[in-house]
């Protein structure tokens, strides 16, 4: 049984559909992320779940139990979901502790209780203080614990990291996936940022147009995307056009080895290069491997422990992206040779 | 008007709200209730109308009315100007200098805004007969009206971002330059807000002119009911009034800046740090002692003394102490709180469905702001004789004026607290556990009542030391503090039999000024002044 | 949310006026001085027990309201300082006329031809004027010379005051209209404006202002308040039954519409009643009462020692014509 199964659910806003028959089964316990540009109808879909919204087709079940559908309507406050908004949105008027007590039942609201929780999340001395006194990273905190604190069946979190600064963001990241792998609490959480959403999952659902375009583990996404929008949507990539003739690509790069599942492909097709499958050699003078396609490069980023190198290949208008491990292996403005590392991935064109 | 106070919303989010059509109760409600803040304008139009051009035309044709725009036209710009000095100077005086106790100064620089305009111009000339006419207008107006700009504007220095100055500095400006560049040109839009209601406020007082003996339209208007027997010429009187008011209203929009974000970054502030006064102390605290003094000390001092001294102080009361001081608290009480019932949906409305027509529904009440009370009650009297008699002379009718004047008062006051009082924080608490009326009540509600509160004591507060509106709409058999303070005032020498009443009024008054002066310090007023009085 | 507020309003209103149980209490429109006619208001209560509510205000104003108001008048009764008022609203039919047992407590000539009307008190124009700025002799014998240029910045005058309109329907009805008016335009020309004659007697005792035109009942409480020794200022009586000298007559009536007639009338009887008029006689309000064989406060001259202008209530008429001459001057 999933913790939370939508099927079928549509959504629009004055006549443009933002969700358009959606399917999503996120297992039970497990951490799912749910990646999209903004507008995508990641922040509709979690509202839908939590109550906020009802869709205009479609079923959402929690635990089994239906919670919208044409013939049903359960109210937010009787799903037991947890909700972390981007802005944590804590009560104002209310101090930490009652912050976090605010959905408990009358009986539970011990101190004891709420210190474990305020502990768990690793600000056990501030339940005293009101939000306007917390930092940003403190208040996502808060409002974890606050939403963990009736004992949700599913917890839902909308870009809870985005509203803080890099450095903080990996911090409280690392700390939000073990706190809530070490409560088993299915949780789902909508980004656009694509290493939050890789990072903290079990499994990632890619939503576009509407849809879920692909749902599976961060592995397997981004070794195997279902199509070029996703792939882009993972990771960089380079998309070069070629023929296929049903096991190798013949592209810019030269002749390249089709993936498995690309398999059997034939005729004109797009094949996604990611910048680590290339290197590069020094190739001024006439040096370097005969027949690999040459090029300047135009842009170079150090980032210590690698770096990523922008070459513009000659006699074609394609611009490739290329990861080096270490230090740049040539400087801005040398003519190099691209050496590509099959197999590719592709589909027709 | 106010800018939300949006803690950054996600653009999708803002974007959901927009594409959600508002629920049409509550559009239905706001919409009906800036119909009826609008409605004695539509009256005082159809009055003249019924009336006929024929009879109204030669009313306003003559060089009596050219006389009394001038009066009006060179108080409302001398005055304005005296109290944009004096408020400016004062708020930065209190605000960003080390002035010898500037959080006392503070509060009595602001407390003159209780002094009711016709009790602090019969005090001045009760004592100097000297004081009238046109010096006399300017000097009692001045003394009352600058705490309209000096309170935004101590809000708008309190809330400037020191880093700015500093960064002028840096630039080559002097302290003076860097002050009057950055910190006074910025606050520009808080001071032509003030400005605006120094000039609007001014324009539809009565009582204080009719003791200064200076004429304006009000005391004109009264003029004109005390000895004709046409209150439509009265009206039309009061059209022109509206016009001027309305232009007033327009142009401090046209003069406004369009940009006035200042504020970025979650982060809290830095603290202020105090200018050294230097030789400047000195002169500084004795501006600061004779304002006081002029405004506040003065003033209470002479109804503290006729209340002791007064010869006539013996004259039998036609109304009892007592009475009038229920009726005044009773009248206001309900004034304000049926005008902060009206300002809710239509503040929730903007604030939640931020359309642009929602926007400009909410806008369009500040023009209510531009109409005078005289104006108001008149259109009152004249729809309940003629289409509502069973409201006729009735307390409804009084409490529906002061709803309908000081409504945007209570709107400013109430806007932060509805902004505050978001959407999400009530669907968080849904997502919590609570049903939809715990969560008004464990949620909304508490972010709510300051504003509410606060919304409260300024109407509160406007109400009870009103007068002009009340003498025409008081019922019968019943005098408020304010009509017996100026029924006494009137007869010439009863002076002590005047006092009580204003001393009762006045220190009535203090206890909204003195919340609303507390809620203000803890900086909840401060979006809303500073986001513009306008 | 609106209605109950609305309701807890009303029943406080409600508790406010009248006093005595049981007997539904009459509307008195009271142009008349509020703590005179508070007295008479008692005294009348607890003889017959019927509680009145009044409303105070100009007499013009209310006048005004009655006319506005028609046959849905709340009024019972009006009660004002001058006859124009009254005749206006006799002329629209808005009177019930009187008894004669009413009518004939007080002359003829004090009260409304056609019986709608009652005269109560009387008030005689005079000039209050300040011995160190001008002097007796000096004093003008007729109101029109007010108008004459000699007496620029010299004169105060209050002409939104309901007791400035009948003196200058007086001048129109003696003088007619032309001179009336270059008298007005002389007059605006010389005059300082004060807001009421209470200021006006108050700045010429200051010696603010040389001379004002005031009713004289008004420098008697001037000098009742400030007491002898502070009055500066002496009254002027224009000699010879000038028009300036003119009788304001108070008076009362009941309205047409009242629902209450018989108390309204009731009320209206015991203004001129022996036991009113006494009461009026001994108030601080230095009018003179209607009533014949009633002596007036022993501070005041003895009114046929005044020699008053005369002039029937009929010819001094309504206020139309004066507030519209004022209207035209641009004096209101």
């Amino acid at each position: 049984m999933s913790a939370i199964s939508c099927r079928g659910v549509s959504k629009s806003f004055g006549g443009a559909a933002v969700l358009d028959g959606l399917d999503l089964e996120v297992p039970e316990g497990a951490v799912v992320t749910v990646l999209g540009q903004s507008g995508s109808g990641k922040t509709t879909l979690l509202r839908l779940i939590a109550g906020f919204e009802r869709p205009g087709q479609g079923t959402i079940e929690i635990a089994g139990e239906v919670v919208d559908s044409p013939r049903r309507y359960v109210p937010p406050e009787r799903r037991r979901v947890g909700y972390v908004t981007q802005e944590g949105n804590l009560f104002p008027h209310l101090d930490v502790a009652k912050n976090v007590a605010f959905g408990m039942p009358r009986a539970q609201r011990s101190s004891a209780r709420v210190q474990e929780l305020l502990e768990l999340v690793g600000l056990g001395d501030l339940g005293k203080r009101y939000p306007h006194q917390l930092s940003g990273g403190q208040q996502q905190r808060v409002a974890l614990a606050r939403a963990l604190a009736h004992q949700p069946r599913v917890v839902l979190l909308d870009e809870p990291f985005s509203s803080l600064d890099a450095g903080l963001r990996a911090a409280l990241r690392y700390d939000v996936a073990r706190i809530l792998r070490a409560r088993r609490a299915t949780t789902v959480l909508v980004t656009h940022d694509q290493e939050e959403a890789l990072s903290v999952a079990d499994l990632v659902g890619i939503i576009s147009e509407g849809r879920i375009r692909q749902f599976a583990t961060p592995e397997s996404l981004y070794s195997q995307p279902v199509d070029l929008t996703v792939a882009q949507f993972l990771g960089e990539a380079n998309i070069v056009a070629g023929t296929a003739d049903g096991s190798t690509v013949e592209t810019v790069l030269g002749r390249l080895e089709l993936a498995g599942t690309s398999r059997p492909l034939k005729g004109p097709s797009r094949a996604l290069v990611r910048p680590e499958q290339l290197s590069l050699l020094a190739a001024g003078n006439g040096q370097g491997p005969a027949g690999a396609p040459r090029g300047r490069v135009t842009h170079r980023e150090f980032y210590g422990h690698d770096c990523a190198l922008v070459v513009d290949l000659d006699g074609a208008s394609q611009q490739v992206r290329v990861r080096c491990p270490g230090q740049p292996p040539v400087e801005v403005g040398e003519t190099v040779a691209v050496v590509a590392r099959g197999p590719v991935l592709a589909w027709p064109a | 008007m106010a800018t939300t106070a949006t803690t950054g919303a996600a653009r999708p989010l803002a974007a959901l709200a927009r594409r959600h059509r508002p629920p049409w109760l509550l559009a239905t409600t706001s919409g009906l209730v800036v119909a009826f803040t609008l409605s004695p304008l539509g009256l005082v139009i159809a009055q003249a109308a019924q009336a006929g051009w024929g009879q109204v035309w030669p009313v306003i044709d003559r060089g009596f009315v050219a006389t009394l725009l001038w009066n009006s036209l060179r108080l409302a710009l001398v005055v304005t100007a005296f109290c944009a000095v004096i408020g400016t100077g004062a708020a930065w005086l209190t605000e960003r200098t080390a002035l010898p106790g500037r959080r006392a100064w503070a509060v009595a620089l602001l407390v003159p805004i209780v002094l009711p305009d016709f009790v602090l111009a019969w005090t001045w000339s009760s004592v100097f007969p000297a004081v009238h006419g046109y010096l006399g207008a300017v000097l009692v107006m001045t003394l009352h009206l600058y705490p309209l700009v000096y309170l935004p504007m101590a809000g708008a220095f309190r809330a400037a971002d020191p880093g700015q100055e500093e960064a002028a500095r840096s630039l080559g400006l002097s302290k003076w330059q860097a002050w009057l560049r950055v910190s006074v040109r910025q606050a520009r839009p808080t001071l032509l807000g003030g400005c605006l209601l120094v000039s609007l406020a001014l324009l539809g007082y009565y009582g204080g002119f009719e003791d200064l003996r200076y004429q304006t339209f009000t005391t004109a208007i009264f003029g004109e009911l005390q000895t004709q027997f046409a209150p439509a010429v009265a009206s039309s009187l009061s059209l022109v009034l509206v016009a001027v008011s309305a232009l007033v209203l327009f142009g401090e929009a046209a003069f406004r800046e369009r940009g006035r974000s200042q504020r970025t970054g979650p982060g809290a502030q830095r603290a202020q740090r105090l200018l050294p006064l230097g030789k400047a102390r000195g002169p500084a605290l004795a501006g600061a002692g004779a304002v006081v003094l002029a405004a506040l000390g003065f003033p209470v001092a002479t109804l503290a003394y006729w209340m002791v001294a007064g010869g006539s102080a013996g004259l039998p009361a036609a109304v009892p102490l007592a009475s009038a001081a229920l009726y005044s608290a009773l009248y206001s009480a309900l004034g304000a709180a049926v005008a902060t019932a009206l300002a809710l949906p239509v503040a929730l409305l903007a604030t939640r469905h931020p359309k642009r027509w929602s926007v400009a529904l909410e806008r369009s009440t500040f023009v209510a702001q531009a109409v005078p009370g005289v104006v108001v009650a008149l259109a009152l009297v004249y729809l309940a004789s003629h289409y509502l008699s069973f409201a006729y002379q009735s307390p409804e009718l009084l409490v529906a004026a002061y709803a309908a004047m000081f409504f945007p008062l209570g709107l400013v006051a109430l806007r932060p607290s509805v902004a505050r009082a978001s959407v999400r924080l009530e669907e968080v608490g849904r997502s919590l556990g609570c049903g939809p009326l715990a969560v008004r009540l464990r949620v909304t509600l508490p972010l709510l009542a300051p504003g509410l509160a606060a919304a409260f004591c300024f109407v509160f507060l406007s109400a009870a030391t009103e007068l002009t509106a009340t003498l025409l709409l008081v019922p019968t058999g019943v005098q408020t503090l304010a009509t017996q303070f100026w029924a006494y005032a009137e007869q010439g020498a009863s002076f002590g039999a005047a006092a009580p009443y204003g001393a009762i009024m006045v220190l009535m008054s203090a206890v909204p000024a003195y919340l609303l002066a507390r809620w203000y310090d803890r900086g909840q007023a401060r979006a809303a002044l500073v986001g513009g009085a306008g | 949310m609106l209605a109950p507020v609305v309701v807890a309003a009303a029943a406080l209103s409600g508790c406010g006026a009248g006093g005595t149980r049981g007997q539904a209490p009459i509307t008195l429109y009271n142009g008349q001085h509020p703590q005179l006619t508070q007295a008479l208001v008692k005294a009348f209560e607890a003889q017959t027990g019927i509680p009145v509510k009044v409303r105070s205000d100009d007499g013009i104003v209310l006048a005004d309201e009655i006319l506005q108001e028609g046959p849905r008048s709340p009024a019972d009764a009006y009660l004002t300082e001058n006859s124009p008022e009254l005749m206006l609203l006799s002329q629209h039919h808005l009177l019930a006329r009187l008894p004669a047992s009413v009518m004939g407590q007080v002359p003829r000539r004090y009260s409304s031809p056609t019986a709608n009307w009652v005269g109560v008190a009387l008030r005689v124009d005079a000039l209050a004027y300040n011995p160190s700025r001008v002097a007796r002799r000096s004093l003008p014998a007729h109101l029109l010379q007010l108008g004459q240029p000699a007496w620029r910045g010299k004169v105060a005058i209050a002409p939104t005051d309901s007791d400035f309109v009948p003196l200058v329907g007086a001048v129109i009805a003696r003088y007619g209209q032309a001179t009336a008016r270059r008298w007005l335009e002389g007059l605006k020309a010389n005059a300082a404006l004060y807001p009421d004659d209470e200021s006006v007697v108050a700045a010429v005792n200051r010696g603010t202002e040389a001379v004002g035109l005031v009713n004289q009942y008004y420098w008697y409480r001037l000098r009742l308040d400030l007491g002898p020794a502070a009055t500066h200022s002496r009254l002027w009586y224009f000699p010879g039954r000038d028009i300036g000298g003119i009788e304001n007559i108070s008076g009362a009536a009941v309205l047409a519409s009242s629902h209450h007639r018989a108390e309204a009338q009731r009320f209206v009887a015991f203004l001129v009643s022996a036991a009113a008029q006494h009461i009026l006689a001994a108030s601080d309000d230095f009018e003179y009462p209607a009533r014949p064989g009633v002596a007036p406060n022993p501070a005041l001259p003895p009114l046929a020692a005044l020699r008053p202008a005369v002039l029937s209530v009929v010819r001094l008429g309504d206020d139309l014509p004066a507030a519209s001459l004022l209207q035209q001057v641009g004096l209101t």
